[in-house]
């Protein structure tokens, strides 16, 4: 079970995860992106992420508000189709 | 952000999802301690990597197409170590363990760069109280030879006090790692005192133990007092099983440790009963 980042990242990127995790499994491409991605076939579930968030947007994929359910789809897409992963970004920042 | 970060996302750029994923070290040597304990050494192909006493490493293995890593508190001494060596356990039906249960000396694996905020404070002159529960004993051998190397090139500390104190619970005693360097390091004149606990002492495995048994947690308070460690002038590091880490901090914290002199490293999240294998 991966973590998975929410909608408290778009835009607003402090990036302590990327800093913290352990197998550099999160990732983003900062002149595009507006958040970063966790990968859900690297991420061990240890949790470090989820403590170091300071906007408090990183979830266990199992303990997801309903609203944000998409972001598990979300961050997988986006290690095979960023592009489909960043348009799904911007619809859920313009739905805002 | 740190350097760490920076070079995370630089990677990323242009091609997203994308990581090294080629070995870059070589397993060297192997210690079974048990069937699901045992110590790996490793050789990085670049030479040395640089770290600080108590961080860990990503040890990585490709299996069916992908890179598959697991962080590792080295137990090596930092500074101009060519190996790293790491304290692994056996996680049954686990992703990674069992594959790297499987590797023989002389194979290829991944070594990601140390990571980590569990690391020694250098230069504090407080006794260094360090508690252990399994494999959460590998940083602590770490910090305690960056402790001597200090120690030799900076005596300014307490000569009356203990340099440092491990306590070290398991369930077996065959898996006290380290227990002949310890003991060496505890009769020797390094002001190291080191407490073994073992928690099933009526399992046939452990007949003959006369030492410390029970939970670890149960004989902190009573450690404390036998080695006279002073309050204001002890600082504790506790690593490993969560459950016990939790215990610890409020044990010491009635001791009269202050909140910023208690720092741990939990081995796997608090709601999960086992670490990811």
């Amino acid at each position: 079970m991966a973590y998975v980042i929410a909608e408290p990242c778009i835009d607003n990127t402090d990036q302590s995860c990327v800093a913290v995790c352990p197998v550099d499994c999160i990732a983003a491409d900062p002149s595009v992106d507006r958040k970063f991605y966790i990968d859900p076939d690297g991420c061990i579930d240890c949790g470090s992420c989820e403590s170091a968030c300071p906007n408090q947007a990183i979830f266990r994929a199992d303990k997801l508000p309903p609203s944000r359910v998409d972001f598990a789809w979300i961050d997988a897409t986006w290690y095979r189709d960023p592009q489909a992963a960043r348009d799904a970004v911007d619809g859920v920042a313009s739905a805002a | 952000m740190d350097a760490t970060a920076i070079q995370r996302a630089a990677s990323a750029a242009g091609s997203p999802g994308r990581r090294d994923v080629e070995p870059n070290a070589t397993l060297v040597a192997r210690i079974d301690l048990t069937s699901t304990i045992a110590r790996f050494t490793i050789r990085p192909d670049g030479g040395p990597l640089p770290f600080e006493p108590g961080q860990y490493f990503a040890l990585g293995l490709t299996l069916a197409g992908r890179l598959v890593q697991r962080p590792y508190s080295t137990a090596s001494a930092p500074g101009s170590a060519r190996d790293l060596e790491f304290l692994v356990r056996l996680v049954e039906g686990g992703t990674f363990t069992p594959r790297l249960w499987a590797l023989p000396v002389g194979a290829r694996l991944r070594v990601g760069p140390a990571k980590g905020l569990f690391t020694l404070r250098r230069r504090d002159p407080r006794t260094h109280l360090f508690i252990a529960t399994g494999t959460g004993l590998a940083p602590f051998l770490s910090m305690l030879a960056a402790l001597a190397a200090d120690e030799a090139a900076w005596p300014g500390t307490n000569p009356t006090s203990p340099r440092a104190v491990v306590v070290h619970g398991v369930s077996h005693v065959a898996e006290l790692a380290y227990r002949d360097r310890l003991e060496r390091m505890a009769a020797g004149p390094t002001r190291v005192r080191y407490s073994p606990v073992v928690s099933r002492p009526t399992h046939p495995d452990n007949a003959g133990w006369t030492g410390l048994t029970g939970r670890l947690d149960a004989h902190i308070d009573e450690l404390c007092d036998v080695h006279r460690l002073v309050p204001a002038e002890s600082v504790a590091y506790l690593c490993g099983n969560p459950g016990v880490i939790a215990t610890a901090e409020r044990i010491l914290t009635a001791h009269g440790l202050a909140r910023e002199a208690i720092v741990s490293e939990q081995y796997w999240p608090p709601e999960e009963h086992t670490p990811a294998g």
